[in-house]
């Protein structure tokens, strides 16, 4: 098989691999080379501008990275611009689309119900709660574990083992943890002398528990950030920085963390994406697409809308202005990479 | 030299590489064109097999499923694909019906609440009124299962099995403790003074209720509309005609009994957690469709009136408050000969009673003999409740009552509202505009 695709490339396909060098023949037969570097030379006619415009090799190491980006753009970018479509029908129940009426109802109609409100700003609560308190907390122990500690290797795992675990898994943990008679919040808070919270059933409480459990889960993934980005900083910052007599505080403070842009950055763009995903999250802890009052969020709502209802076109709606949260959250990430020519 | 070398071995590879992706591509577009015409040749001869789907994986509903597959598959010669489809509630099932109606795939058949529930489907059922002819299923089943498998004239689906759900469960040794005798409860306030008596006399939780969903009060709700404003307060609200003042009344109630003598733990257990605590003795009272009498029957050592005991909805004690679990047939359907012999088994004696008497639901059909199938002492009992009741209104939370769009809005109502902090207004408002025509 291989000496088969051999023979053909050997022979067929040479050609346009040559094209772009024109490399004087080392091979067998002078004068097939010949006849290649004739044929490359016209194909180099056609390509070179196009690799001007674009960058060498644009054209050459397209069979890389063509086939991907098609079907990127056919399932990724296809299936987004047909959900945006699908938002601009009347779209539901079962048969097909209608396209011919295409309008922004269904944004409206999400503008003006209540539900939709609440539940993006549940959304947005839960994207800024949850990223500033997992940054804090991981950069903490990223701290605390750069400094030197014994089984400092233990701790890093110990640290990082929820992130390993399924959100069905945590969601079950905390539901347990978070039961008002016999869980062990409570326990230790009545033992402390204060009143029980209603975790769950409190709406007020439910989203504060909810982004608790998040920040429990993915602290470790922002310490090892962080601790990627404290071993990058020269030992020399530390001792300059004690020379001129700041404290620890100060030290980290003026001299450490600002050089921890960038890991938190990058963290924070991840820990973003997660929280977005926190659907997995809610749908285990109560078994269904309604999550306790208090904590609906838009992709609990856009699921419920499209699968309890079968309202496809608000569903999609709503899909797609979660998407453009989702979108300005990545936009300024990949711009600010860009620019650092990261990109 | 060397170098030149690797660089053309290494072109080589790319391209080899590309013209096998490309290959491969081919090959995949192939195969598909192969698989349709495998089927579209494989049909004439032989009867395919037909594609059932159904959300029950565990418990008795896996028993009850199992068992209803296995008399199928002894008696007939139609192979099943069998695709029990699991997971919050039946939130998953419903999703990849949706999913697979909507790629014009559909199963041979799949299970779930006709009713109302039906409308949701609009446009994708096919006709199964000859069935119903042919197996003579209007004379053989109950009057009210009629007009709810119905759509546009013509049946749709057919029933296999009923839940009732105005029923109150109580755990025998708690309430001997508390001095209370569920038999005269026959009223909601008298409930209530029931409730307080429980509370007062015990340590036990008067009335377990598990709020981790929502359906839960909703149903709930009903139960209570119906027991204390009474069949035709219930029906007009059902109807779109709703009497503001006893929905409000029907919400004051439930608020007495939610915010008062429900378990602390409510929003954080479900059914299961609910169940247990009737099971282990840490409650009176709860209120659940008899599918909860499944948990209760397969608990060791926790039997039918010694330990456990059943009694209608106080107020409903004449009647029984519907519920079908029945399977419905899409149109398009992917084989209807071998899919319509199952639809007639569905309806027949031999499904009900290998189905329901796992399940802990009884028979649709008036003509089984359910002491002679060894449906055990509670089923016998349920299924006298339903041959004598007075009225059988549809369900709410279940299909029967209202549409789905409608038990989402009232749903997220009881979430907003009325899942603590109780708001009695709002919540009255918001159900009053959610099944208003």
């Amino acid at each position: 098989m291989r000496d088969r695709f051999r023979a053909l490339t050997g022979r067929d396909e040479e050609p346009p691999v040559r094209a772009d060098g024109g490399v004087p023949g080392d091979e067998t037969s002078s004068a097939i080379d010949d006849a290649f570097e004739t044929i490359g030379r016209a194909i180099s006619r056609v390509i070179d501008p196009i690799n001007d415009r674009t960058g060498p090799d644009f054209v050459e190491s397209s069979p890389f990275w063509l086939p991907p980006f098609l079907l990127m753009v056919l399932f990724v970018y296809g299936a987004i611009a047909w959900n945006f479509a699908i938002s601009l029908t009347d779209f539901a129940g079962f048969g097909n689309p209608d396209y011919s009426s295409l309008d922004l109802d269904q944004y409206a109609r999400a503008l003006g119900d209540s539900g939709f409100i609440q539940a993006t700003q549940n959304t947005f609560v839960l994207v800024l709660g949850f990223t500033v308190a997992t940054l804090l907390v991981g950069l903490l122990l990223a701290i605390l574990i750069d400094r030197g500690i014994r089984f400092e290797n233990t701790f890093r795992t110990i640290y990082l083992l929820p992130m390993s675990l399924s959100f069905v898994v945590t969601a079950q943990f905390w539901l347990w943890m978070y039961n008002f008679n016999n869980g062990i919040l409570n326990t230790i808070i009545t033992a402390l002398g204060l009143k029980p919270v209603n975790w769950i059933g409190d709406p007020g409480v439910v989203l504060f528990a909810v982004v608790l459990a998040l920040v429990w889960q993915f602290s470790g993934y922002a310490m090892v950030v962080y601790l990627a980005g404290l071993r990058a900083i020269p030992t020399e910052h530390y001792e300059a920085a004690k020379i001129d007599g700041a404290s620890s505080f100060k030290m980290y403070v003026r001299v450490i963390i600002p050089q921890l842009k960038g890991s938190t950055i990058s963290a924070a763009v991840v820990l973003m994406v997660f929280s977005l995903k926190a659907f997995d999250f809610l749908y285990s802890l109560v078994g269904g697409y309604r999550p306790p009052n208090g904590v609906d969020i838009l992709a609990t709502l856009m699921v419920r809308v499209s699968y309890s209802n079968n309202q496809w076109a608000y569903g999609s709606a709503i899909a797609i202005m979660l998407f453009l949260m989702a979108l300005s959250i990545i936009g300024p990430y990949l711009v600010y990479e860009f620019r650092r020519g990261n990109l | 030299m060397r170098k030149d070398n690797t660089r053309l071995s290494r072109r080589k590879f790319v391209y080899t590489g590309t013209t096998v992706a490309a290959l491969g591509l081919a090959g995949c577009s192939g195969d598909g064109g192969g698989d349709g015409t495998a089927t579209d040749t494989a049909e004439p001869t032989d009867m395919p097999a037909v594609e059932i789907m159904h959300g029950w994986t565990g418990g008795d509903g896996k028993t009850a499923a199992d068992n209803l597959r296995d008399t199928f598959q002894n008696n007939y010669d139609v192979e099943l694909d069998w695709n029990p489809i699991g997971g919050g509630g039946n939130q998953n099932l419903d999703a990849v019906v949706a999913n697979r109606l909507q790629n014009n795939n559909p199963p041979g058949a799949f299970a779930n609440w006709p009713g109302p529930n039906l409308v949701k489907y609009e446009g994708v059922l096919g006709n199964v009124s000859d069935i119903w002819d042919e197996e003579g299923f209007e004379d053989a089943h109950v009057e009210e299962a009629h007009d709810l498998h119905k759509q546009d004239g013509e049946y749709r689906a057919v029933p296999l099995g009923s839940h009732r759900l105005n029923n109150l469960f109580y755990n025998q040794a708690v309430v001997d403790e508390a001095g209370v005798t569920p038999e005269d409860i026959t009223d909601v306030s008298s409930l209530v003074d029931a409730l307080e008596t429980v509370a007062n006399e015990t340590d036990k939780i008067p009335m377990t209720h598990g709020m981790q969903g929502t359906w839960t009060t909703t149903q709930l709700w009903a139960s209570t509309m119906l027991g204390q404003e009474g069949f035709d307060a219930y029906m007009s609200f059902l109807d779109g005609n709703p009497d503001r003042a006893a929905v409000r009344r029907t919400f004051e109630s439930l608020e007495t009994i939610l915010s008062n003598y429900i378990s602390d733990d409510s929003a954080t257990i479900g059914l299961t957690g609910s169940n247990n605590n009737i099971i282990n003795g840490n409650a009176a009272f709860i209120h659940q469709g008899n599918w909860a009498a499944g948990a209760f029957r397969n608990s060791e050592g926790f039997a039918y009136n010694d330990d456990w005991g059943a009694k209608a909805y106080p107020g409903t004690e004449d009647m029984y408050m519907l519920h079908f679990d029945s399977f419905l047939y899409p149109s398009d359907n992917p084989a209807p000969e071998a899919t319509k012999t199952w639809m007639a088994y569905v309806g027949s004696k031999d499904a009900q009673i290998a189905f329901n008497k796992f399940k802990g639901s009884i028979p649709t059909r008036t003509d089984i003999d359910l002491a002679g199938n060894d449906f055990g002492p509670y089923l016998q009992d349920a299924a006298d409740d339903f041959a004598n009741a007075e009225e059988r209104p549809p369900n709410l939370q279940h299909g029967l009552g209202v549409v789905a769009k409608t038990m989402t809005s009232l749903n997220d109502v009881i979430s907003s509202n009325f899942s603590g902090p109780f708001n009695v207004e709002d919540a009255t408002d918001g159900f009053v505009d959610a099944v208003s025509n």
